[in-house]
């Protein structure tokens, strides 16, 4: 009877009779003498459980300091300083970027200078020089190893009252010229570049930008330079034999200051540089 | 429990009082390892990252006591289910849940459990409870929390966590009972 009813007396366990006694055992209250030795058991069990610390149980303390230490006796502790130390943190690694940083640096310093060389807005020496390394249009006033109309820009520019002098040469909208000559790229031997699209599109907007380039340019403060003297070993022949030939990495060119900004007069979000090698593909 | 102190200690360790917080953690450790070695096979690791959710949110924190505690045990709770679904995600079998299954579960656990009356021993015995039964049992008992604030944390009415704790120390007294021993 007892086995098929469990719990139907009171203070025996397996009914609802047994609730009371349950829920102070599970409050940790004494339980009456009287009550079934099973729950005595039990309520001793669990107090054994609830019993004071053992060794182990305070594994952790040291570690729990120590972040209550760095963390909860700043002032002003939140979860907006801890994103804000994180932060710090995360940044701390910058130093070794730097480097990787003044590398981006020198090489966007490199290709404005060469966007520039071939633009036509740099001075007269290193024009040069960028004439001889990399096909820019060479400098007007200086003698060419080329006729003068390999220089010469593809594309016609849009003649100003001021855009005169040694510009004009290399800005002649001459149709016969454009035809028979490609432009430097193109005479130095670099196949399908025969139209280079940096030059038509920026040309234009730098010469009308940068006025100084045009009259300084007459009278130099600076001699000019032989181009073997520039770059020794360059092989200064017209026609190079191949299309990395005599062509300088854009970082490696020896400007020794900042370079005018050679997307300034590009449109919006195209560069000379980006648009060199898109032709090229 | 810390008790009448316990608003005091608390606001001490707000302030950055050391030897407050470390009051505190004395009195609740215990039971928090207690509870999440039922609930999860890396008791310490959730523990430590428990305690460093509650220094993180100590300042913000307004309660007594009980609210403390159910604030601390919910936060365990929280990070032991966080600490289970990494574990999911790399299933690598813990070697002490392989040796708590290997644990036995019925009399001679009850025996163990009663002849030494060792904490081990008894909580090896509410472990081979049904996990839900088991940790309301640890939060009723070990934690101290109320039907209420237990309710809150599992995410269940106070009447379905009477009902889940009954059934569970009437399985541990039926356990009790198969022993055969007498108090």
């Amino acid at each position: 009877m007892h086995g098929e009813m469990p719990g139907f007396f009171p203070g025996r366990p397996g009914g609802e009779h047994d609730e009371p006694l349950l829920d102070m055992i599970l409050e940790r209250r004494p339980i009456p003498p009287g009550a079934s030795p099973e729950f005595h058991g039990l309520a001793r069990m669990l107090a054994a459980v609830a019993g004071p610390a053992e060794p182990g149980d305070l594994a952790g303390q040291d570690a729990a300091h120590a972040a209550f230490t760095r963390l909860a006796s700043r002032p002003g502790t939140s979860h907006a300083a801890l994103r804000s130390a994180r932060r710090s943190l995360s940044e701390r690694p910058a130093r070794g970027r730097l480097p990787v940083a003044a590398a981006l640096a020198v090489a966007a310093a490199g290709l404005g200078s060469t966007a520039a060389a071939f633009a036509g807005v740099l001075p007269s020496p290193i024009q040069h020089f960028a004439h001889e390394t990399i096909g820019a249009p060479p400098p007007p006033h200086v003698a060419s190893p080329r006729p003068l109309t390999v220089a010469s820009s593809p594309m016609p520019r849009h003649p100003r009252p001021s855009d005169t002098g040694s510009r004009q040469p290399a800005a002649s909208p001459d149709p016969v010229s454009d035809k028979t000559h490609r432009g430097p790229l193109s005479a130095h031997g670099r196949k399908g570049h025969g139209a280079v699209p940096v030059r038509a599109t920026c040309v234009p907007a730098l010469g009308e930008d940068r006025g100084w380039a045009v009259g300084d340019t007459q009278n130099p403060p600076w001699p000019s330079p032989v181009p073997s003297q520039l770059k020794p070993g360059v092989t200064q022949s017209p026609t190079p034999s191949g299309p990395s030939q005599n062509r300088a990495s854009p970082g490696s060119l020896p400007f020794p200051w900042p370079l005018p900004l050679a997307t300034k007069g590009c449109p919006a979000g195209t560069t000379p540089y980006q648009e060199t090698h898109a032709s090229g593909r | 429990m810390i008790g009448g102190a316990f608003g005091v200690t608390l606001a001490n360790a707000r302030t950055g009082d050391e030897a407050a917080f470390a009051c505190i953690f004395r009195d609740v450790q215990p039971a928090l390892l207690r509870y999440l070695r039922v609930i999860t096979a890396e008791p310490e690791d959730v523990a430590g990252e428990t305690w460093i959710q509650v220094v993180t949110g100590l300042r913000r924190f307004r309660g007594g006591e009980q609210d403390f505690r159910a604030w601390l045990f919910a936060i365990a709770r929280n990070r032991a289910a966080d600490a289970g679904r990494s574990r999911h995600r790399r299933p690598v079998v813990p070697l002490d849940m392989t040796e708590a299954a290997q644990h036995p579960t019925t009399a001679d656990a009850a025996d163990q459990a009663l002849e030494a009356v060792s904490t081990q021993a008894a909580m090896e015995l509410i472990k081979s409870l049904p996990r839900e039964q088991a940790e309301i049992i640890m939060l009723r008992v070990v934690a101290g929390l109320d039907a209420g604030d237990v309710a809150k944390i599992v995410g269940k009415t106070p009447g379905a966590v009477r009902v889940a704790a009954h059934r569970g120390l009437r399985r541990l007294a039926g356990q009790v009972a198969q022993a055969g021993v007498t108090l």
